[in-house]
């Protein structure tokens, strides 16, 4: 009984995922309304007739909306973001509020990874979620329907879903010469070879089902952050899912994940762009037929069905993914990436991220959308400010900058001719002598612009235009794949079970009696260690098989919901005897040399804030950052510790093995990850 | 990141009741259908903008889920909803507000008005909307009135100091209680003060709606120093019509009315269940010297206290039947009296002791009584209970009177043990589905102290029986007001030490130091980790302490199947990196808390 729906302010659907059960739940719901033997509507119908009432009470009101529960502990959780409303339901208990939200957020995170700059115009991103055409709807909505289940596959059995930072598999040996290998031989090979079409590998990783081996960057890379990497190992398993569950799960576990099978429907296509990676900031002019004074949403409407049309799913395609990247001034989010995934066992995959050779049209693209954001926000706090009246000034070089652009963008361009057409009267209005210049009038226009730049935003990097799409060649992508299986050749089988059971409790039973499982994460670089909780019939892990290790597992997942609840109320130490156990949970912060710094009150936040994780909005992050104002110059790290202990065990001695665990835990492996 | 939420230390932000039914055609002015709006004073687009929304909302949420709606919430408030037909309620708190303290405090609220006032509909249609909406901020009042904000998460029985006030005087009360219920048309009843509690027989839940009449007329004669006089018997005495549930009449009737829940009075002589119809089919017989010969005629006893629930009249059952009725069958096993073992007594203490057990408090009462003569002089009254304490079979009373209180102690605990209610039960009385049966409330106020007793409707016509009734408990009522006038006001001493917060789930008593004094500011961060950690002992069955730390505050939780207790140690600093540490003050909360509460009377070993 679980639900997700994305809908439109005027309660159109723009998504829905919804397992069988709550489908059929609503079928009858509808059903019972309607005449005998009257077809039921299409199902996104019923879903929007049903819901209306809801999101239309929703923009009413002046407080909206969070949650709704009902004597029968359904649960209904609403977020806006932007124009898009978000409607999480669940009816059968499995998740409780901070779940549904969480996956709301991840929603909105694998939408922003695949569309980028787009989300940030409600009427192109509306367009590009609800695709005219029924049959590529259908494409684009079962690929994101797959995403939400793989993901919420993960997030109920995996640790490093659980808590949001990646887990490495413990073998420094191994993942040293892996680094090495990757860098010396892979991505050398690749961006020294011709036939990269421009491209430049900047990144590279081997996955062992979700656990990284190895990570490499190039030298001019941009850091990944942990929130982008966890979002790609997601898009990872979705295209590749590990069937290490299918393998040890009782028939009816393997029902319920046979949801996220294997798929490649959609596929945004890479950009047009010239082959040639010196004119990088020069998209290509196409040939297209410039068809002037139709409606510009209409005819990408046709783009992009036109584009669906002639891309057949080709495996050797890359996914057009949108990731944060900083540079020397400044954060710049959602900058477009090739990213590449070569199985090279079933289990195993080299992940290959790449800089396309238009990136820099984002960049470009991302500044006049932040200036012409700025100068909104200065036009609607009114003239008199300061702030206004600097205005103009900042203007004139976005004009002259902008007017650059538009000129290198030319106007054969359809999407280059709106926005010139756009331009030419916002300047109009703005510059010229006797016209009304900066103030309130402008703000429509500001936002006309916006839209027209997310535009050619969209244009230059979501649409396919070419019938050779750009992308490393077959052959470069099959070459890549045989070295790292020649490497990796070996190690296979070792990787795969070492992946089940990277570090096991049994190491730690002596030095810890009375433990019983613990999750140490270095949220700094968004890692974790943790012994394996294996919970399968056949495997017998020190936690015993089947009921034991489940509940276990449970409690487990349970500890971390309750310690982000009083994390985002402001405790940073929990500990609590609940049944035969005792849960403790400690926050703190280090400098580099080690040195445990004081602790601070930490934010209150509210009930509705963005959900305590990396994954989406990253709370981690914002958290060292409200740290580290108080300690500047000095480089902050954040630990977290969750133990579980047996009851019996008395206080003093758990809080010794929680010390000691703190301490010691990420002294045996201090290589560089990332 | 967001700031520190200032604290909102008002209780509730909205409350209304809405009535769907009013609103029906097209053209419907949403106001036709709000009953009750609180804040009044909100401007009318914005009510019928919140009722019309959230009713509308709620109403569509329901259908998709087929159940109705629990609770509902804004980024800046949370609703606790309640649907009942067409009509819907909501009750708005802050967000910091444990949602589960909302929704009780919802439930609370309808019972209360149901008490009163009987079926909703009903109500509705016999009285004006607007009298009603008076009832609605009376009773809103009523239950805002704690005097911290602790008292927003748990909802409590407020009772008289314990540590102040004699044992003896709390003794007093349960046997006036007792007194009066020798009169069979006397159900149950209560001793308030001031407000208060000094001692129930009633359930937690009942007390509270009987206290909210309690304080209307405290406030009332505080005014006019004068009450309704709808009793020949003089002003002091007021009744109203009050509702009761099957449930709440089955638990009157099933279980011993003395079932002695008073928070502080010694759980005495309610040692056997169904003592005190013992006492009554004892009092039946003429061996019992202080019976009073009137209650002895079979057209009194023909007023059986087991009345059926669908009938309301009193059934004219043969005298000797109420005697005999299944209820009163198990006694003979039970008589086997726990403190047997003053058979080695002479027959005539035996005998006595007999007398006094069987019959309550009465036999100390007829003595009284007989001192007392006429005179009603509280005073008087005062001196001559002390007196009787003072001869002979005062001390030999007092004595089996602690003798009683021990066994009965042991037997409490058993019986405890062996059905514990749920701590956290949110369940009441649904509200639905029980139909109401009317009672009496009779109240007799004798300044700041308030007899409450729930009574058969005929006993407001039967003047006789009031009169007994009222003669017989006014000395001591004198007496007992004298005595708890005479305690100061006991100020909760908010020791710097520590803060500390004491809920008792049977009982729903609250035991604390959190005095709400000066703004709470500096009780601020406990109430609110109190408000987290009680949100957390809710949704979690199994979890059994907890210690909650941030920066500057450690709080520790801790709960056994009747109780939970909350504490923090208010020490100089904190200062610690927040990594795991033995020597951390926060772990040797356990170990201080035990220490430090266990003079004020909370054990937590």
């Amino acid at each position: 009984m679980k639900c997700l729906l994305i809908a439109s302010e005027s309660a159109e659907v723009l998504f829905h995922w919804t397992d069988l059960e709550y489908q059929r739940n609503i079928q009858e719901q509808y059903g019972a309304s309607q005449e005998e033997g009257e077809e039921l509507p299409a199902f996104e119908d019923i879903l929007s007739t049903l819901f209306a009432p809801i999101i239309i009470s929703y923009s009413t009101m002046e407080d909206s909306y969070t949650s709704f529960t009902t004597d029968n502990n359904h649960i209904y959780v609403l977020h806006q973001f932007d124009e898009c409303l978000y409607i999480a339901v669940n009816g059968d208990g499995e998740e409780k509020e901070d779940d549904l939200r969480r996956k709301m957020y991840v929603m909105k995170k694998m939408i922003e990874v695949m569309f980028g700059m787009v989300t940030l115009s409600g009427t192109l991103l509306r367009k590009e979620l609800r695709p005219q055409d029924t049959e590529q709807r259908i494409r684009l909505w079962k690929h994101l329907q797959n995403l939400i289940e793989t993901y919420s596959h993960l997030r109920e059995n995996d640790q490093s879903f659980l808590v949001e930072a990646v887990e490495r598999l413990i073998h420094p040996m191994l993942c040293e010469q892996c680094i090495e290998f990757l860098e010396r031989r892979l991505v050398q090979q690749l961006n020294s070879s011709v036939e990269r079409a421009g491209e430049e590998v900047l990144h590279a990783f081997i996955l062992v089902h979700t656990k990284l081996l190895a990570f490499y960057s190039s030298r001019n890379a941009s850091i990944l952050t942990t929130s982008d990497l966890l979002a790609l190992i997601i898009m990872a398993q979705n295209m590749y899912p590990s069937n290490v569950d299918l393998d040890d799960q009782s028939p009816e576990d393997v029902e319920s994940t046979s949801g996220s099978g294997p798929e490649s429907f959609y596929t945004p296509e890479p950009s047009p762009s010239s082959r040639d990676s010196g004119s990088s900031d020069r998209p290509d002019r196409r040939g297209t037929p410039v068809f002037e004074f139709v409606d510009p949403d209409i005819q990408m409407a046709e783009d992009s069905l036109h584009a669906l049309e002639i891309s057949p799913p080709d495996p050797s395609t890359p996914r057009r993914v949108f990731l944060d990247i900083s540079l020397k001034d400044g954060l710049y989010p959602m900058m477009p990436h090739s990213m590449y995934c070569l199985p090279l066992w079933p289990g195993i995959t080299l992940v290959l991220l790449t800089k396309i050779p238009t990136s820099a049209v984002a960049l470009s693209v991302y500044k006049y959308l932040e200036d012409f954001d700025k100068l909104e926000k200065r036009l609607r706090e009114g003239q008199g400010s300061s702030a206004a009246a600097r205005s103009p000034l900042n203007m004139q070089d976005v004009r002259c900058k902008l007017d650059k652009f538009v000129k290198a963008l030319g106007p054969s361009e359809l999407q280059s001719a709106q926005l010139q057409i756009v331009w030419t009267e916002f300047k109009n209005r703005a510059f010229a002598k006797n016209g009304p210049g900066f103030n309130k009038d402008l703000i429509p226009w500001c936002k006309k612009m916006k839209t027209q730049l997310c535009g050619i935003y969209r244009q230059c990097f979501l649409i396919d235009s070419t019938d050779f799409p750009q992308r490393l060649s077959p052959g470069l992508q099959e070459g890549a794949q045989a070295m790292m299986q020649e490497k990796l050749m070996d190690w296979k089988d070792f990787l795969l079970v070492k992946s089940k059971r990277n570090i096991t409790m049994v190491s730690y039973l002596e030095d810890f009696p009375g433990l019983v499982h613990f999750i140490c994460v270095d949220r700094s670089s968004g890692q974790m260690i943790a012994p394996s909780l294996s919970i399968t019939e056949r495997t017998t892990s020190e936690l015993g098989k089947g009921p034991v290790a489940r509940f276990i597992k449970s409690k487990v997942w349970g500890l971390v919901r309750t310690t982000r609840r009083y994390l985002q109320k402001g405790y940073s130490t929990v500990t609590l005897r609940d049944g035969d156990f005792y849960f403790c949970y400690f926050l703190w912060f280090e400098n580099e040399s080690g040195y445990k710094l004081d602790s601070v009150d930490i934010p209150v936040l509210p009930d509705d804030s963005p959900p305590i994780g990396t994954l989406a909005c990253d709370y981690y992050k914002r958290l060292l950052r409200y740290y580290s104002k108080n300690h500047k110059g000095e480089t902050v790290k954040c630990y977290e510790l969750l133990t579980v202990h047996l009851g019996v065990i008395p206080t003093e001695i758990i809080l010794q093995h929680c010390r000691q665990l703190a301490s010691k835990l990420w002294e045996p492996s201090r290589n560089p990850l990332l | 990141m967001a700031e520190l939420m200032p604290p909102d230390t008002r209780r509730c932000t909205y409350f209304f009741l809405y009535d769907g039914s009013k609103v029906r055609g097209e053209g419907d002015p949403t106001r036709q259908g709000i009953c009750y709006f609180y804040p009044e004073e909100t401007p009318l687009d914005k009510q019928e903008l919140m009722c019309g929304q959230l009713a509308g909302v709620s109403r569509c949420v329901s259908e998709l889920s087929s159940s109705p709606v629990h609770t509902l919430r804004l980024r800046r408030c949370k609703f606790a909803i309640h649907m009942m037909e067409d009509f819907f309620w909501a009750l708005g708190c802050s967000t910091e507000v444990p949602t589960v303290s909302v929704c009780e405090l919802l439930d609370h609220l309808i019972n209360i008005f149901c008490f009163y006032n009987g079926p909703i509909r009903q109500s509705y249609q016999l009285n004006s909307k607007e009298t009603l909406a008076a009832q609605w901020a009376r009773y809103l009042s009523h239950v805002q009135s704690g005097p911290s904000e602790i008292y927003n998460i748990f909802r409590c029985l407020r009772t008289v100091d314990s540590t102040t006030v004699d044992p003896l005087l709390l003794l007093k009360a349960a046997l006036i209680l007792q007194a009066c219920q020798r009169c069979p048309l006397v159900l149950t009843g209560c001793i308030l003060f001031r407000g208060r509690v000094v001692s129930t027989q009633m359930s937690p839940q009942l007390t509270m709606k009987v206290m909210v009449q309690e304080s209307e007329t405290y406030t009332k004669s505080q005014r006019s120093n004068g009450a309704s006089t709808s009793c020949s018997l003089g002003a002091p005495v007021s009744s109203t019509a009050v509702f009761l549930t099957t449930s709440e009449l089955q638990y009157l009737q099933s279980t011993p009315v003395n079932k002695n829940v008073s928070p502080f009075s010694p759980p005495l002589l309610d040692a056997p269940p169904k003592k005190t119809r013992l006492s009554r089919t004892l009092s039946d017989t003429p061996s019992t010297e202080s019976e009073p010969p009137r209650l002895q005629t079979p057209q009194k006893l023909s007023f059986s206290p087991h009345m059926s629930e669908s009938d309301d009249s009193f059934s004219p059952a043969p005298s000797q039947s109420s005697a005999d009725s299944p209820n009163t069958s198990p006694q003979p096993t039970r008589s086997p009296l726990p403190n047997g073992g003053h058979a080695v007594e002479t027959e005539h203490k035996l005998s006595h002791h007999h007398g006094f057990k069987s019959n309550g408090g009465s036999s100390v009462f007829e003595e009284n009584q007989c001192l007392n003569g006429d005179d009603v002089n509280g005073d008087a009254a005062r001196r001559a209970v002390f007196d009787l304490q003072g001869d002979d079979s005062g001390n030999e009373q007092s004595r089996d009177a602690q003798m009683v209180v021990g066994d009965s102690g042991v037997c409490f605990r058993k019986a405890e043990s062996k059905h514990p209610p749920p701590p956290f039960t949110c369940a009441l009385d649904s509200l639905e589905e029980s139909p109401l049966i009317p009672k009496m409330l009779y109240m007799h106020r004798v300044n700041g102290l308030v007899l409450a007793l729930l009574v058969e409707h005929g006993f407001m016509s039967d003047a006789a029986s009031m009169e007994e009734v009222y003669h017989s408990s006014l000395a001591s009522l004198n007496g007992l007001e004298a005595h708890l006038r005479s305690i100061a006001a006991a100020t909760p001493g908010t020791s710097g030490q520590y803060t500390f917060a004491h809920y008792d789930c049977i009982q729903s008593t609250l035991t604390t130091n959190v005095s709400g004094r000066s703004g709470g500011a500096p009780e601020h961060p406990f109430v609110r980790a109190t408000s987290l950690l009680h949100s957390h002992f809710c949704d979690t069955e199994t979890l059994q302490e907890a210690i909650i730390r941030n920066a500057g505050v450690a709080v520790y939780g801790t709960r056994s199947v009747a109780q939970v207790t909350y504490f923090q140690q208010h020490s100089g600093s904190l200062r610690n990196s927040g990594i795991p540490n033995q020597q951390d003050s926060a772990f040797s909360l356990p170990s201080k808390a035990r220490h430090r509460l266990l003079k004020h009377g909370v054990n937590l070993l």
